[in-house]
């Protein structure tokens, strides 16, 4: 294993010497360096790393960012000979998310562009499953992740709040315990003040 | 004969959390199966959108209920890179005994597991009685058995007890004695190795194709690949430790390597405790409030090696009190979902439980 700022001057120097132009270059720490480029360029710049030894695909998954209006993916690759974690990052446009899947260059994508679907609503044409079910279940909402998703008031909806009769035992009709026991708690509320005198 | 179709979970022996496996069987052969998750799912990367950085401490043990203790690391890890904050020296040692002892508990877990489906329950009870014992030693850390969250944001919550140098001595001695009695009553018990010997094949070509970490990938490829090795956190680069790995991955020897990773914590272990400086085991990510506490913006992604694998957080901080978005990178997720759907066939019935002990599936991190 080589020194790490050699590592990412590596990742530096595949995506130089390629066609992509990233947006945004941002140097983590010694072990992780992030790109942000466009749409069209993820399969290039992942088949790219891949060849040059990136060959393991930590994570996929999005991000919503509402007020621009826009959806992030997020491809995390790593190299186990260079070890450097390199961040793909691209914007779509969050009306009609859709990026081509990425199974042809890492089969272990299958499943998480399913969870990215279901979560976010992202298509991904290309995988054959992706709009399959699979940790949510008869789901009739907008997809959860998304930041307008509200889960507080979705939970209202879904499970009303009962209302219970004041008579609640069938042995005391008259609900004498309710009143005695209001009386109990009247008392000693009073001996808790000082019975109101200072 | 004809076709059946079987259910592995969500509640069977051989089974580990609420998961089920779909088996489609032609005598007692599995012709196609798949992982039915869900079962567990509780919204965790939600729920941590709407919480505070100092309240997320007490939700993020439970996306792994075998090993909490990595979460909060990982957890921590990422926030403390977007803040530069530096962690105090003797947080760093206290943080990597934590992580070592939970890593030998999931690794008896997992091993006394093998007792599950093949008949052994000696074994497990005698796994379980150990990792007990360690859970003891949690308690008098942090006050709590399972549940730590005891690693938080700037170091860990409050100083080791008095005295508590001697109880870990004394118990990692003592686990380290008994190592070859777990070899002889597991791996090497004549009663169970034809079960678990040559069968429940990993190769090498399936491990770059499915993206499986930790143990099975080492177990595979002979390759020292170690998230602690190939880069370091806390101060793993000051301890001296081995990498197990094999050439021939079976069921055994990812069994064996797992025996072989407890030796080596106990090393880290017992390096830890002559090392650690004295100092203070904490600083405050922000200032005034815990409540008002904020995390600069950025991404970053925060690994740690895991029993299973690499295990990291996602993390995207807006410069607000909550986190923007987290997301969890569970080391079971390959071989969980894509090794079960593409690896599983060919197996038989009963060595379907054993296939998802030994390669180390977790539910709850799949499903979160």
């Amino acid at each position: 294993m080589t020194n790490s700022t050699n590592n990412i001057e590596a990742v530096d120097t595949i995506i130089e010497n390629s066609q992509v132009t990233p947006l945004l270059r941002d140097e983590i720490d010694q072990y992780q360096v992030a790109y942000e480029i466009q749409k069209g360029d993820i399969h290039t710049t992942l088949s790219l790393l891949k060849n040059a030894g990136w060959i393991q695909l930590s994570y996929l998954s999005a991000i919503d960012w509402p007020e621009e209006n826009k959806m992030e993916l997020i491809y995390i690759l790593f190299n186990w000979e260079q070890p450097v974690y390199v961040q793909i990052r691209s914007k779509i446009d969050r009306r009609k998310p859709e990026v081509p899947s990425i199974i042809q260059i890492f089969p272990g994508a299958k499943y998480y562009e399913r969870e990215a679907h279901e979560f976010f609503g992202i298509d991904f044409p290309g995988n054959p499953d992706f709009d399959k079910q699979l940790i949510l279940e008869n789901w009739d909402d907008i997809p959860p992740l998304r930041k307008d998703f509200d889960p507080s008031s979705y939970s209202k909806k879904k499970f009303p709040s009962r209302t219970y009769p004041d008579q609640f035992s069938k042995k005391d009709p008259d609900n004498k315990t309710r009143e005695k026991q209001t009386e109990r708690e009247k008392r000693a509320n009073k001996l808790r003040t000082g019975g109101g005198k200072r | 004969m004809k076709k059946m179709k079987l259910f592995l979970g969500p509640q069977h022996p051989g089974m580990h959390g609420n998961a089920s496996v779909h088996l489609y069987v032609d005598g007692d052969i599995i012709k196609k199966s798949y992982l039915l998750p869900g079962m567990l799912h509780r919204g965790f990367e939600k729920q941590m959108e709407r919480k505070l950085w100092v309240n997320n401490i007490a939700l993020i043990p439970r996306v792994c209920v075998p090993e909490p203790d990595i979460n909060e690391m990982s957890f921590a890890m990422a926030a403390e890179k977007l803040l530069e904050l530096k962690v105090p020296e003797r947080a760093h040692w206290i943080r990597m005994i934590m992580l070592e002892f939970a890593r030998i508990s999931a690794h008896l877990m997992a091993y006394g597991g093998l007792g599950g489906p093949t008949g052994v329950y000696t074994l497990m009870y005698h796994a379980q009685a150990d990792r007990n014992r360690i859970l003891e030693i949690f308690e008098k850390i942090s006050g709590a058995r399972v549940y730590h969250q005891y690693i938080v944001i700037g170091g860990v919550r409050k100083n080791l007890p008095k005295g508590i140098e001697e109880d870990i001595t004394t118990l990692i001695d003592d686990l380290e004695s008994r190592l070859d009695e777990y070899r002889d009553l597991g791996i090497d018990n004549a009663s169970i190795v034809k079960r678990i010997k040559d069968t429940i094949m990993l190769p090498e070509e399936v491990v770059w194709d499915l993206g499986v970490t930790g143990i099975g990938m080492r177990s595979a490829t002979n390759k020292p690949y170690d998230v602690r090795k190939v880069t370091p956190y806390a101060r793993y680069d000051q301890v001296e430790f081995e990498v197990p790995v094999s050439d021939y991955s079976d069921a055994r020897a990812r069994l064996d390597i797992k025996l072989k990773e407890v030796q080596q914590s106990i090393n880290i272990i017992r390096q830890s405790l002559k090392k650690m400086p004295e100092g203070p085991v904490r600083v405050k990510p922000g200032r005034g409030q815990s409540m008002r506490w904020t995390v600069p913006k950025g991404y970053v992604y925060a690994p740690v090696e895991s029993s299973r694998g690499e295990f990291g957080y996602y993390m995207v901080s807006n410069g607000g009190t909550t986190p923007w978005r987290v997301g969890v990178r569970g080391a079971s997720y390959p071989q969980g979902l894509l090794g079960i759907e593409k690896y599983l066939p060919g197996t038989r019935i009963d060595d379907a439980a054993l296939w998802v002990d030994t390669m180390g599936v977790c539910s709850p991190e799949m499903d979160r």
